[in-house]
């Protein structure tokens, strides 16, 4: 028998029977155990039918009755069902009995291994093996610590020397602790024997791709068959590498492209340019999003961070001994017409006086709606219950919610020197991430243990709250100029340093229990108007000018991702040089440079002097190209990516450049003679742009909304 | 998103699109106050969502109004003031 301390890096099924981990000891060794695991599920519902499955068992699995509490319904009697993991008995049996009711049937095996040793992917354990059986597990750390010893992965970059979209790459640069060198795709026996000299030498953890799912990896499969030369991309050499197809899928009303992917055994693949948020919160952000919720490297990083939460709350509930309903049965219960129209809103949205404002602060609550939900105990079993023991969702959170605020204080005392602060920060953007989709799950249809009333609770309090917040701020003379769902924009004249809000953000924490934080103090604001009609306020769209000179920009052309690169460039130039003003006053004076910036651009342009990528323009194809009734540009584009034979699909991000002439677009990958260039229409755009942010100043002489003495 | 009542805005909108006939008969110069009258709605959206009416008009021709009060006293201030100098 051997012993060993490490970290949990990796597992998943055995094709035959149990569970393969990976394990990667503190002496470096990347350490293959199996174990056998059972997995346990129910069924419940009418005797006589649970008395015929139990029949059908009988010989194939271990059964028992047991009474298990159901979230929604209460305590229930079961048929407990125990395999093997590999087991498919589950499928027949639902086949054969589809009107029972099941529980925890499709949990991912990791979770269920997580809540049965209480062993965390990625984190510390000690292990005794016998061979490659694992016989005895325990865990040396807590996912909830705020430090954790690092895990030392070996990374493997490859990536391609073109975009394989434009053209066939004839390289891939390789890069690791080594160094990196570049390697020719041609010839492909040279690259797949000097590749494979490299794995095996390096033997990383990680490989980080880009354009790895849909091309490189698959590639790569289909070279190394053609030459007949081993590839061991998995390190678990007894698997092929799982390929994924990709499809087109409608959510929250917009139609989004899934990519292909390739996932590995023993070893991650992770392609950059298929990570979803990957470049909030790089990798480290993605362990700590693993690491919390035991969502697998490979899949976490492809999918987005509502796996996560729903992964979280399977956890809490095995180790609770709550059931996990394999298909939700909860249906909306009825309301009255009064009572929909009062529960039916989201978070408060102001509108707020249009215009700029000088020395104004933004205050926001912190993460206010999990706050909400923990504070409140928002869970589906709890509402409406007086004195209601802590509900699942609360019990789930409320570890995320304290490691979140903890590393944000941690955060706020370190240096940004220091060399442990980016990879906090990528931590704390991942958890915020995790944080800010689990209020949605509360209304999520599909979401397991979802109910609308609970969500319909988180937004009715926080609209209260944020409007006692205002009420609080009103009664210390502050003027409140915006709120959006957890924000405010107050200013009061004469109060401009961080230390004069103090007063303020205490008493409004005193009124609302929920911490609130000074976000930052603008020399001046800009509430933009609607473009339509310049006397309306619209919600979303301000730019501003922190006191740190940092400028701060929402619904304006810098924002919208369909904006080419050279507009928000000259757009942020523009804001930039107003932002050098100290004081509102003196921001006339800078106007004229910006005027200067816009025309020497337009010059720029005419002469030919901007690259044509920077025009590139990208939007998604909303639906199929022959569905659109008349083209939009978007659609052209398709079009003609069609019309040489690739293939697109809606959802696809689909990029192209405006042109003179009939055809007015060219998709970007058909290659452009930069004459062809729509100068006028690139102007346009540009003019478009800076007006936005030019047509406030000067500025006009503003009635105030109140008179001072209004205030009595 | 997934909302089941109609909201403020949509209500504004879709009222202002009942009344494009209306409109399109006044003067051009009317035109403009008429879409004053509803931008000064618009800029109580929230308020009137909070009311949780029934009907909403009224509660609509109330934020009319309340804009309305506000320019009255703002240019009633300014005329004390005026006279005072």
């Amino acid at each position: 028998m051997n012993e060993a301390t490490g970290w949990l890096f990796d597992l998943y099924l055995h094709p035959e029977r149990g569970i393969v981990l990976w394990f990667i000891t503190d002496e470096g060794v990347r350490l293959r155990l199996r174990m056998d695991f059972n997995m346990t599920f129910f069924a419940a519902g009418d005797f006589s039918r649970l008395r015929a499955a139990w029949v059908f068992l009988r010989e194939r699995a271990q059964l028992a009755r047991v009474r298990r509490r159901d979230l929604f319904l209460g305590e229930r009697d079961l048929l407990s069902i125990t395999v093997d993991s590999t087991s498919n008995l589950f499928r027949e049996l639902q086949t054969t009995f589809p009107n029972l009711d099941y529980y925890d049937a499709d949990i991912p095996i990791s979770l269920r291994f997580i809540a049965c040793t209480g062993v965390n992917l990625l984190g510390r354990c000690r292990l005794s093996y016998n061979g490659e059986w694992l016989l005895t597990i325990e865990p040396l750390s807590s996912p909830w610590a705020v430090q954790h010893d690092p895990l030392p992965l070996r990374i493997m970059r490859l990536s391609l020397d073109v975009d394989p979209a434009f053209r066939e790459p004839n390289q891939i640069k390789v890069q690791s602790e080594r160094g990196a060198y570049l390697l020719n795709l041609n010839p492909r026996r040279a690259l797949i024997i000097s590749l494979q000299a490299d794995i095996q030498c390096l033997d990383p953890d990680l490989i980080l791709t880009s354009h790895g799912d849909d091309w490189l990896i698959p590639n790569l499969m289909a070279w190394s068959a053609e030459t007949g030369l081993r590839l061991d991309l998995n390190r678990d050499r007894t698997l092929e590498v799982q390929t994924k197809k990709a499809n087109s899928y409608f959510t929250y009303g917009q139609i989004v492209y899934r990519r292909a992917q390739s996932h590995l055994f023993g070893r991650w693949h992770i392609d950059r340019k298929n990570a979803m948020l990957f470049s909030e919160y790089e990798l480290q952000g993605l362990l700590e999003q693993s690491r919390v919720t035991g969502v697998g490297v490979q899949e976490m990083a492809r999918k987005s961070p509502g796996v996560g939460i729903t992964a979280l709350q399977m956890v809490t509930a095995l180790r609770n001994e709550v059931m996990i309903p394999f298909t939700k049965q909860q249906a909306e219960k009825t309301k009255t017409l009064v009572n929909l129209i009062r529960a039916d809103k989201g978070g408060l949205i102001y509108q707020p006086i249009i215009g700029v404002h000088p020395d104004v602060a933004q205050i926001d609550f912190a993460s206010m709606y999990p706050s909400i939900i923990v504070k409140h105990n928002i869970s589906p079993e709890t509402l409406g219950v007086v004195n209601a023991p802590m509900g699942l969702i609360p019990l789930a959170l409320q570890p995320l919610l304290e490691k979140r605020l903890a590393i944000k204080d941690l955060l706020r005392q370190m240096n940004e020197r220091d060399c442990q602060y980016k990879e906090m920060k990528e931590r704390s953007a991942a958890l915020k991430w995790l944080l800010v989709v689990c209020f949605g799950y509360l209304g999520y249809k599909n979401a397991r243990f979802g109910r609308i009333e609970s969500h319909e609770a988180v937004t009715a309090i926080s609209r209260e709250l944020i409007l006692q917040a205002k009420e609080v701020a009103e009664n210390m003379g502050f003027t409140v100029l915006h709120m959006y769902v957890d924000s405010l924009f107050v200013q009061r004249e004469g109060t401009r340093e961080r230390m004069d809000f103090e007063p303020l953000l205490e008493a409004i924490y005193r009124q609302t229990k929920i911490p609130i934080a000074l976000d930052g103090i603008y020399r001046w604001v800009c509430f933009l108007p609607s473009k339509r009609d310049k006397r309306i306020p619209v919600p979303n769209r301000y730019f501003g000018v922190f006191q740190s000179g940092e400028v701060k920009y929402r619904g304006i052309a810098a924002r919208r991702r369909d904006t080419p690169y050279w507009v928000k460039k000259i757009q942020l130039q523009v804001l930039e040089c107003l932002a050098q003003a100290k004081t509102l006053t003196e921001v006339s004076s800078y106007i004229p440079d910006a005027h200067a910036i816009l025309a020497q651009a337009k010059r720029d342009l005419r002469n030919a002097q901007i690259a044509p990528e920077d025009l590139v323009v990208t939007q998604s194809l909303s639906r199929e190209v022959e569905r659109y009734k008349t083209p939009s540009p978007v659609a052209r584009a398709a079009g003609q990516l069609q019309a040489v034979g690739r293939s697109v699909s809606p959802g696809q991000f689909i990029r192209f450049v405006y042109i003179r002439g009939k055809e007015r677009v060219r998709a970007w990958e058909l290659g452009l003679d930069p004459r062809m260039v729509d100068i006028k229409r690139y102007i346009e755009l540009l003019e478009r742009a800076c007006e936005e942010i030019l047509d406030c100043f000067p500025i006009k002489v503003q009635q105030p909304e109140y008179p001072s003495s209004w205030l009595m | 998103m997934g909302r089941t009542v109609t909201t403020i805005t949509q209500y504004l909108n879709e009222t202002e699109a009942m009344l494009a006939a209306f409109r399109r008969s006044l003067r051009r110069s009317d035109q403009y106050i008429f879409d004053g009258i509803f931008a000064s709605a618009r800029k109580h959206i929230t308020a009137i969502s909070q009311s949780d009416a029934l009907l909403p008009f009224e509660t609509v021709l109330l934020a009319v109004l309340l804009e309305q009060a506000k320019d009255l006293t703002a240019l009633q201030h300014e005329l004390e003031q005026l006279r005072r100098e």
